[in-house]
């Protein structure tokens, strides 16, 4: 992975410790809290309903073994034992006091980590493909682009005060693992006609109470011009985008405002000008930043393993873990494992100290002493020999991390909801526990199969709802909270946004909607069908249909 | 108000007219896009030197033809979360080469000032309870940055590979 050099950990250290005279005045009353909010905000600092919240940035959701080490640390030093990863690869803090605030940067810089642009109006972390360098359909690793991107969108002097937050993903297969068309700009690689690698650039996608997919721009983006790309589509932002109303402000606003083709335009005029400046993006930076994402030292690939049949032939949980749970490598012998942070009936997304060490022990005994965050809320070990994934499962199973769930009706995605954030118009976390209740037997998750189930707390949509398969939105309707459920939402290259299928449901009811909704798709599926497409072959009726009768 | 660069107070000679009052001979006045459009024969016959206040969403190109002749630009922050000024800036110096100073007003706060350097920007004038030890802090609080932008400082990669064998064009801006 990406290691700093002196001037990365320099610009660390420098924001620690201006970060640290901000804080000191704003204790004192030199800043008044509008004043300092922005500021704040740039490093990750929330103000939330019971506390402060610190979200650190995971940089396209890279961690080290070292830093998964500091992150529990810093859970036990400043938290409450736990912390919590989120849907954009980062890890967040909810029980966090201002005064500590420096010396906890102080503490993640010692690791190369910070909170920098986690949140407020300016680009924020980059997120890429979980299985970056080692997915089998990979043209190239989206990580190499995504650190080009990190350091130059790292305190820009230009786009730092933009009218909304704006995030990028990467990603460098065509099955898209990031949701790039559900970003701000989305970048793809793609390989031109003569076999030369390029991007493609999507702009304009995003969630909130706006659902858009992002519009392709550019099909195809020589690399040495991204920058100057970049820079050109946020310059027509910065100065076009809308700041009289927040929930306007977004590009995906500006782009439907003028139409994607006029967009484009207005891009392409601005490049025609900023690329005579010369060249931004430097061969043999691309070069440097290449070296550190070449592949591990792997073993030799041996012959199928014995054992590991073995042990499947014996142990059936062990078998269904496999099937579901671990994912082809690149390397014959390999595999990526996914680590379910969806426990049945508990929090998505949630790790206690004691779990963040134990992933980070099998991390550095099984996967070269590398985890991956995944925008799903799950960790991930993507090096791991086959020989070793019995052992591996053992561990796992007593940190509890091993439930066989992932991208099955149980693995949700839930934003924190009421339960700790200022934003929210109802509870996200008890509704995700519930339906993993009710479906607690994996036997019946597996039959379902792949199946997404995204929940918001409100209408901000921080829980991707309009990109779940069954997507969940609680909103308050006079001190109720109500549950309204989209259909058909997908965030892969297929990407699309979910429909409101009627009237919302309460929070007792919307467990049995849930099972009722699985329940027809098991009744209209043709073998083989998974939710999602048997949705797209017979549509909302007959969902609809059993979800109202008798209503 | 006070006027400060990175380094301080500075002297300012600069008199901000509004529309309905007449130029002063042989005065430094700033004036709106407007009147400098409508009336900039007189202007800059009869002021000892012409300014102009823009907004964010100014025309940069509409003020083109009048760069050469001008002694100042103030861009004027709506909020300190307008972020437009900062565009404003580099467009005025790398696109439109306007080489006299470029002035910062309204409500930004001292620790935007170091990016308002780097976007062009060299005079700030600022409220009476402007912290300039604060300002002064803020520029000198980082020592290295990734981007090239206006003030045409030397980048993290312009340092990384300075010592790379091969030649690069990328500076041909300045």
């Amino acid at each position: 992975m990406y290691a700093y050099d002196n001037f990365d950990q320099t610009i660390v250290r420098e924001r620690t410790a201006e970060f640290r005279d901000q804080v000191k005045r704003r204790l004192t009353g030199e800043l008044t809290e509008e004043q300092f909010l922005p500021l704040r905000l740039m490093n990750g600092l929330y103000l939330q309903l019971h506390a402060y919240m610190l979200r650190i940035a995971v940089p396209y959701g890279t961690l080290s073994v070292r830093q998964m080490r500091k992150l529990a640390e810093i859970a036990r030093k400043y938290d409450r034992g736990y912390g919590h990863f989120t849907t954009r690869q980062n890890i967040q803090f909810n029980w966090i006091k201002l005064e500590q605030v420096p010396d906890l940067l102080e503490d993640l810089a010692t690791v190369e980590m910070h909170g920098i642009q986690t949140s407020g109006n300016c680009i924020r972390n980059v997120t890429a493909d979980h299985f970056a360098g080692v997915a089998r359909d990979e043209i190239e690793d989206p990580r190499i682009v995504s650190e080009i991107i990190r350091q130059w969108s790292t305190f820009h002097p230009e786009f730092s005060f933009l009218p909304r937050k704006f995030k990028i993903a990467v990603t460098g297969a065509p099955n898209d693992r990031a949701a790039v068309q559900w970003h701000d700009i989305g970048i793809q690689v793609v390989s031109g006609d003569d076999g030369e690698r390029g991007y493609r650039i999507y702009v304009g996608g995003g969630m909130g109470r706006t659902p858009v997919i992002g519009s392709l721009i550019r099909p195809f983006l020589a690399k040495d011009q991204l920058l100057f790309y970049l820079e050109s589509i946020m310059r027509v932002y910065n100065r076009y985008g809308r700041r009289d109303n927040i929930y306007k402000a977004r590009i995906k606003i500006l782009v439907r405002g003028l139409g994607p083709e006029e967009f484009t335009r207005q891009v392409e005029e601005e490049w025609a000008e900023i690329r005579k400046t010369g060249i931004d993006l430097l061969p043999e930076e691309e070069a440097r930043i290449r070296k550190f994402f070449t592949p591990p030292a792997y073993a030799t690939p041996s012959e199928p393993v014995a054992s590991y049949d073995e042990a499947k032939e014996k142990n059936p949980q062990f078998a269904r873990w496999v099937e579901v749970n671990v994912h082809p490598h690149k390397m014959p012998g390999y595999a990526a494992v996914t680590l379910s942070l969806k426990p049945i009936g508990g929090i998505p997304g949630d790790a206690s100290a004691e779990q963040m060490e134990g992933v980070a022990d099998l991390a550095e005994q099984y996967s070269f002493g590398e985890v991956r965050v995944t925008h799903i809320q799950n960790l991930i070990l993507a090096d791991v020999r086959q020989a070793d994934l019995f052992a591996l499962w053992q561990r796992l199973t007593e940190i509890g991390f091993a439930t066989a769930n992932v991208g099955l009706v149980s693995d949700i995605i839930a934003c924190p909801g009421l339960d700790y954030c200022s934003l929210a118009t109802a509870r996200s976390i008890p509704i995700s526990q519930r339906i993993s209740e009710r479906f607690d037997d994996l036997d019946r998750q597996y039959d379902v199969g792949p199946l997404q189930i995204k929940i918001s707390g409100c209408i901000n949509a921080c829980g991707h709802h309009h990109a779940g398969h069954i997507g969940i939105l609680g909103v308050d309707r006079n001190g109720q909270e109500l549950y309204q459920i989209t259909l058909g939402g997908a965030a892969d290259e297929t990407a699309s946004v979910g429909q409101l299928i009627g009237p919302g449901f309460t929070a007792d009811d919307v467990v049995d909607i849930i099972e009722t909704i699985v329940g027809t798709y098991l009744e209209v599926r043709k073998p083989g069908e998974v939710f999602i497409d048997a949705y797209r072959r017979v549509g909302v009726a007959p969902f609809k249909e059993k979800v109202y009768a008798g209503r | 108000m006070p006027v400060v660069d990175r380094n301080g107070s500075i002297e300012d000679s600069w008199t901000v007219l509004a529309d309905c009052v007449p130029a002063v001979k042989g005065a430094s006045i700033v004036v709106s896009v407007d009147r400098l459009k409508s009336e900039h024969n007189s202007l800059f016959a009869e002021a000892s030197a012409v300014g102009v206040e823009v907004v964010g969403d100014v025309d940069v190109d509409g003020l083109k033809p009048f760069l050469p002749r001008l002694g100042l630009v103030v861009v004027r922050f709506d909020t300190m979360k307008d972020g437009r000024p900062f565009s404003v800036g580099r467009l005025l110096r790398e696109r439109y080469a306007y080489e006299k100073d470029l002035r910062a007003t309204g409500p930004f706060i001292p620790d935007q000032a170091l990016f308002l350097l780097r976007c062009g920007f060299t005079s700030f004038d600022v409220d009476d309870g402007f912290s300039i030890e604060a300002l002064k802090r803020s520029i000198a609080a980082y020592s290295v940055w990734y981007q090239r932008a206006s003030d045409r400082a030397a980048t993290v990669l312009d340092l990384r590979h300075k010592n790379d064998a091969t030649p690069t064009n990328r500076n041909n801006v300045s």
